[in-house]
């Protein structure tokens, strides 16, 4: 990890979906995709803990050459039994930062969050399936710190202007 | 007093002559102060274009910072 890889969103998402990876992207990708003018340096997904969805994101992250950009762990990678647990593993990848969460908000998991998602095409064919919009807006409003509600009011405000269409 | 409500009135139409003209039924800003103007054009993107958008916004950022980075 001597360079700093600027990152590129595609190909980190491009990796995971080879490898059949079953993820919800979550956070300012997710915003950015959905409209919102919201600016953010990582990927966060929040990814299936089904033992066969765990070896695939294993796959994937050895391709991404994916360790823990956290102070101290720069040499780690991440463990089967951290990528099983609903806390969250701040990755750095070859393709920039990947925020890994078994659960955001209030503890909701991969299970809770499929029924509301939706398919979008993220560019060049690559299907992506993201939070949407109005349970973005609602998960961040029961954890929100203080970067959060700056950014719900751009989300509050992107939800209008869509329903308005 | 005269001369000061002048400069402000000349220094709010200097303002809106940067921003973009609305239609009355469109406001530029929401009343918490988000610039309605730059969603509505990032929602006349396609979400490919949207996530192109936000990879360039990230590299300019690291740019300007000086960052050293990969392409």
């Amino acid at each position: 990890m001597a360079s700093k890889p600027s990152p590129d969103f595609l190909a980190i998402l491009r990796t995971l979906l080879r490898h059949r990876v079953d993820c919800i992207v979550v956070g300012g990708v997710c915003a950015a995709l959905h409209g919102a003018t919201i600016t953010t340096f990582d990927l966060d997904v929040v990814h299936s803990r089904a033992p066969e969805n765990l070896a695939n994101l294993q796959k994937a992250l050895k391709d991404l050459d994916a360790r823990y950009r956290t102070p101290g762990n720069q040499d780690r990678r991440p463990a089967l039994s951290h990528l099983s647990s609903p806390g969250h593993q701040l990755l750095m990848t070859n393709a920039g930062p990947l925020d890994l969460l078994g659960a955001i908000g209030e503890g909701h998991t991969y299970e809770d969050l499929i029924k509301e998602t939706i398919e979008l095409d993220a560019g060049r064919g690559l299907i992506v399936r993201v939070l949407g919009l109005a349970a973005l807006i609602r998960i961040k409003e029961e954890t929100a710190q203080e970067k959060d509600r700056a950014q719900l009011a751009i989300l509050r405000r992107t939800l209008e202007e869509k329903s308005r269409r | 007093m005269k001369r000061k409500a002048q400069t402000k009135s000349s220094r709010v139409s200097k303002k809106s002559r940067k921003t973009t003209p609305a239609l009355p039924s469109e406001p530029t800003y929401s009343p918490d102060s988000v610039d309605l103007t730059l969603i509505r054009w990032m929602l006349s993107l396609t979400p490919a274009e949207r996530l192109q958008v936000l990879q360039n916004n990230v590299r300019s950022i690291l740019r300007l910072r000086g960052e050293q980075t990969e392409s």
